[in-house]
């Protein structure tokens, strides 16, 4: 073999070399789009008390494309023992769908859009899911977490938090909305640098009205609660206990029921997370701390807010916990019905689980001091498939 | 990149047959016309004709085409020629983007995806002038090569080879797969049409370098190079072609071949490639490692240069190259929507060239006297160049022609027959309305009143279609929250009210609200919004009260909105109506917007852009 031929040999192993080197890897599958939340926010599934009755949130169709699965809403009206399914119509839900409780007997949706819609959405009815009507629409998507809608208690004034980090308001209506701040601007003020603000995750109002937005901090150990008082946002989360102080914190949720203001946080991450509930009576001056719940790396996919400050979770593996309120400790409950969405804490004590099976919600029951889950209904939802595609 | 239509659309199927049909009596024309004029210009100049057919002979004599030259020549020819046929399969104009390029381009890095995908949009946008241009651009670059065996029009032919080949590897065999994961030799690395570039390139050489055993020497070592980086690669670790089945699953080739005779391909086919994939499952060791010795050996061969040791390892790597191309290759062209054989021929006729340039030259090639001696300075060239195309000196030149000149012509009449609509088609910025024809059929054109409304525009005002008299009004029915169709819908409109440019003025684009719930102003802006319609001057979005939208919907004939329980947005159909000037019904359009792609709401917007104009007055 020649010089130059020699040359040229050696040239196309080292180019063969390369090739092989960039083309060995394969490309990594991706799968159907998932309904999987963030890893930081619970999942959209949750529950709602309010004066009209119990609400709940749960996402039907078991389909692997997105657009053929249909987030519902279900109410059990108070005083009556049964669920209804009282989604509201007229637009497609498959983005998900955010509940407010509006005060009086009202509640608000917001319809997350999805596919080629790029604003919210907004339905309000004051008869339980009965009549329906059509309010808004937020010029922008909400974002993507069970808390990211909040009314006033009395003016009705509404507060979103929308995907892209804004909080703004309206006034009933709600057609004309303006910025009340944003992540930016909120992690530009005092309060903010403290905590290193990062991640808008919920918004809320006192019962006294201040609006309050909440986050992720990412200096370790501060609960990114912010109020808006006097024209200024101030710190306004709990401090947290040493054991806690190197833990980045990620508040959870932030909602308001019977006149408290509820947060769940998470402390850390990976298998040494823990979680936490929080009740503050006056807007977040002083808080109430519930004992750290080890998660031991399970994933949380619902939370939801019972009446009287209650809270239940629910983990993967059929697992969940809850806590009465402030004072008490977390509690297992037994293992959940296979398909559980989310929890509804009753105002008597009991619990109920919604679980889905594609296009059936099976309401299974645990009454207070049982051990064991009985099922009391099934409602089967008249999923159009193939109308949002 | 694809246009989203079925590729056995039966429309664009049926436009596809009858435009290679009309193309094709052009073709022929060209042809006739060429030959024609050949002959009467001999029957005009006969003297110069006979006086010239003796002194190319005995020219031709002297300088032969030697025979690695003519076997790529015609080899390739006849290649292009299949690929051309290939390319008039009745699917190739929808399914090439969809079935062909997208699939190859998928596993490339995004910068090739995205480079890719101009070629794949070009062609989807304009399916009929693509799928025509690719037939008779290859069918001619074939013919051409055929008939030309000599001269600069066979250089030319070989250089035509090398630019179109180019266009095809990069944009239609995303730069044959050179940069995606699992690349491989057995499977059309480094693509066949770039091997039609080498031959192209190797026959567009000038004419000097046919006679010397340096080419050969060139072409047998670069093919040495390559197959020993073949060799390389195939043996490469971690790559999977060792093991036949690893970890359950069946190995690189195996996974390749098991899924290649899941195809629908002749069932005597499938069943070898089965036969080969449960072979290579159980021996996928031994199958690399003969894979490997070979392609190492073989490239070390030619890379030595000796013609005696060429000779019978081209022969056992004819044999490897035809096993491949039946048992991997699928023989290129059987399995889904062939455009071309794959790369084993092109790879052995490349290979066989190279043996007989090297093989078949005189050691000591004497370079032509012509070359040695100096040439006509560049005043000289340049009067010799005026005289070539003075009027007396064409006729000449035609009359002297030979029959392969001729054909050489006809040939470049065809590319140019292929190239020339397609080149027109691109100055248009939107798809073809075909498109939308294949999705909704044609419109019969109408005339009689439009049903009368009044409603509420995006800004509050009262709107009538009174009101809108002397304008052409386009209009649909759009529901405000709507998430599929009325987006793309609007996106439709707003290209048709682009499209129109001067005439926008003199058209209205209205839509009504479609849905009975969320009839307030603010969903309407908040849609306006949403689909860039804010600004645009000539866009009416209008709302009513549902009885006054459901009024205005039973008037047109759509049917009422219905709203669909359990999260599902409201029910409605998709529906657009063409109304001239004096408030007349012209055309009723079907308006599904099919698979919703860019290349098809632009069809859409186009159609949309010719009824408005055609009532006024435009075309």
């Amino acid at each position: 073999m020649s010089r130059p031929a020699r040359a040229a040999a050696a040239l196309a192993l080292t180019a063969a070399a390369l090739v092989a080197g960039c083309g060995s890897a394969a490309p990594a599958a991706r799968g159907p789009a998932a309904w999987a939340p963030p890893g930081w926010a619970p999942f959209l599934a949750t529950s709602l008390v309010t004066r009209a009755g119990t609400w709940a949130v749960a996402v039907m169709g078991g389909s692997v494309a997105a657009h053929d699965n249909f987030w519902q809403l279900f109410v059990r009206p108070t005083g009556s023992e049964q669920w209804k399914l009282v989604t509201p119509p007229g637009t497609a839900d498959n983005g998900g769908l955010v509940l407010a409780d509006g005060g009086a007997q009202s509640l608000i949706t917001g319809l997350r859009p999805s596919q080629g819609l790029t604003f919210t959405p907004l339905t309000l009815t004051r008869d339980a899911g009965r009549a329906w009507s059509s309010a808004g629409p937020l010029d922008a998507a909400l974002a993507n977490v069970p808390d990211a809608l909040a009314a006033a208690p009395g003016s009705g004034t509404l507060l979103a938090l929308t995907a892209d980090g804004t909080a703004e308001l309206a006034a009933p209506g709600y057609t004309r909305w303006s910025t009340l701040t944003s992540q930016r601007t909120l992690a530009a003020t005092p309060a903010g640098r403290r905590c290193g603000l990062h991640t808008l995750t919920a918004a809320a109002f006192t019962a006294v009205g201040v609006p309050l937005l909440a986050g992720t901090c990412s200096h370790p150990g501060t609960a990114g609660i912010f109020a808006a008082r006097n024209g200024t946002w101030q710190a306004a989360g709990p401090r947290l206990p040493a054991a806690l102080a190197g833990q980045a914190i990620t508040v959870l949720r932030l909602t308001r029921a019977a006149n408290r203001t509820v947060a769940l946080l998470k402390a850390g991450s990976g298998p040494a997370d823990s979680l936490l509930a929080a009740w503050s009576a006056d807007g977040g001056s002083h808080w109430a701390l519930s004992p750290p719940l080890k998660l031991a790396g399970a994933t949380l996919t619902s939370t939801a807010c019972g009446p009287t400050g209650a809270a239940a979770i629910v983990l993967n593996g059929n697992k969940a916990q809850t806590i009465a309120g402030a004072g008490s400790a977390w509690q297992s409950l037994p293992a959940l019905p296979a398909g559980t969405a989310t929890l509804a804490p009753e105002p008597a004590g009991g619990i109920d689980a919604l679980a889905v099976h594609r296009t059936t919600l099976t309401v299974w029951q645990l009454a207070a001091g049982s051990t064991t889950w009985h099922t009391t209904q099934a409602i089967s939802v008249p999923i159009q498939f193939g109308s949002s595609s | 990149m694809n246009s989203g239509l079925n590729i056995s659309d039966p429309a664009v199927v049926a436009a596809f047959k009858a435009a290679l049909v009309h193309q094709g009596l052009i073709a022929l024309l060209i042809f006739a016309l060429v030959g024609l004029a050949w002959i009467t210009l001999r029957a005009w100049l006969p003297a110069a004709a006979a006086g010239a057919g003796a002194a190319p002979e005995a020219t031709a004599a002297a300088t032969a085409e030697p025979a690695w030259r003519r076997l790529l020549r015609i080899g390739f020819g006849l290649l292009w020629v299949f690929d051309g046929i290939l390319q008039a399969q009745p699917k190739m104009a929808i399914g090439l983007p969809s079935q062909v390029i997208e699939p190859l381009a998928a596993a490339s890095p995004s910068w090739v995806q995205r480079l890719v995908n101009v070629g794949g949009t070009t062609w989807s946008y304009h399916p009929m002038q693509a799928g025509a241009a690719a037939v008779w651009i290859q069918v001619g670059i074939g013919i051409w090569l055929l008939a030309a065996a000599r001269g600069p029009l066979s250089r030319l032919a070989g250089l035509a080879s090398v630019g179109w080949g180019l266009v095809v590897w990069v944009f239609g065999e995303a730069f044959g797969g050179i940069f995606a994961p699992g690349l491989t030799w057995l499977f059309g690395a480094p693509g066949a049409v770039l091997l039609y570039c080498v031959a192209g390139a190797l026959i567009a050489l000038p004419e000097r370098a046919w006679h010397t055993r340096r080419l050969g020497r060139l072409t047998t070592a670069g093919i040495g190079v390559f197959l020993i980086g073949m060799a390389v690669l195939q043996a490469w670790p971690g790559r999977g072609f060792w093991q036949g089945i690893a970890h359950g699953q069946p190995g690189t080739l195996a996974g390749m071949t098991g899924t290649m005779a899941q195809i629908p391909q002749p069932g005597f086919l499938s069943a070898w490639i089965n036969a080969f994939t449960t072979f290579d499952e159980a021996h996928g060791f031994a199958v690399n490692l003969v894979v490997v010795a070979a392609l190492a050996v073989t490239g070390a061969v030619f890379l030595s240069g000796r013609p005696r040791l060429i000779q019978p390892v081209l022969a056992g790597f004819t044999v490897l190259c035809l096993a491949d191309w039946v048992l991997i290759e699928d023989l290129g062209f059987l399995g889904g929507l062939g455009t071309d054989p794959n790369s084993m021929i092109p790879f052995v006729l490349l290979a066989a060239a190279g043996y007989l340039a090297l093989a078949r030259m005189p050691a000591e090639a004497a370079e032509p006297a012509a070359a040695a001696a100096p040439g006509p300075g560049w005043r000289d060239r340049a009067r010799l160049a005026r005289d070539r195309v003075r009027p007396h000196a064409l006729r000449r030149s035609v009359a002297t022609a030979s029959i392969g000149s001729v054909a050489s012509a006809g040939a470049i009449g065809l590319i140019v027959l292929g190239a020339a609509p397609m080149a027109v088609a691109q100055a248009s910025p939107v798809a073809d309305t075909i498109l939308a024809e294949s999705i909704n059929g044609a419109s019969a054109p109408v005339n009689f009143p439009a049903p009368a409304f009044t409603l509420t525009d995006q800004d509050g005002r009262a709107v009538t279609l009174a009101s809108l008299r002397g304008k052409v009004v386009l209009l649909t029915f759009l529901d405000d929250t709507c998430s599929t169709d009325c987006p793309l819908i609007a996106q439709e409109f707003r290209q048709a009210g682009q499209l129109l440019s001067a005439d926008t003025a003199r058209v209205e684009l209205v839509a009504i609200n479609y849905n009975p719930l969320n009839t307030q102003v603010s969903y309407i802006q908040a849609f306006d919004r949403q689909e860039g319609l804010a600004g645009v001057p000539n866009w009416l979005y209008l709302t009513g009260s549902p009885a006054q939208l459901q009024q205005a919907w039973r008037r047109y004939g759509v049917p009422p909105a219905e709203i669909l329980p359990a999260g599902s947005m409201v029910g409605h159909g998709d529906y657009a109506f063409v109304i001239d000037q004096a408030g007349h019904m012209r055309q009723e359009l079907g308006f599904d917007t099919g698979p919703g792609t860019q290349a098809t709401r632009s069809s859409f917007a186009a159609e949309l852009t010719d009824a408005a104009q055609q009532l006024l007055g435009r075309s």
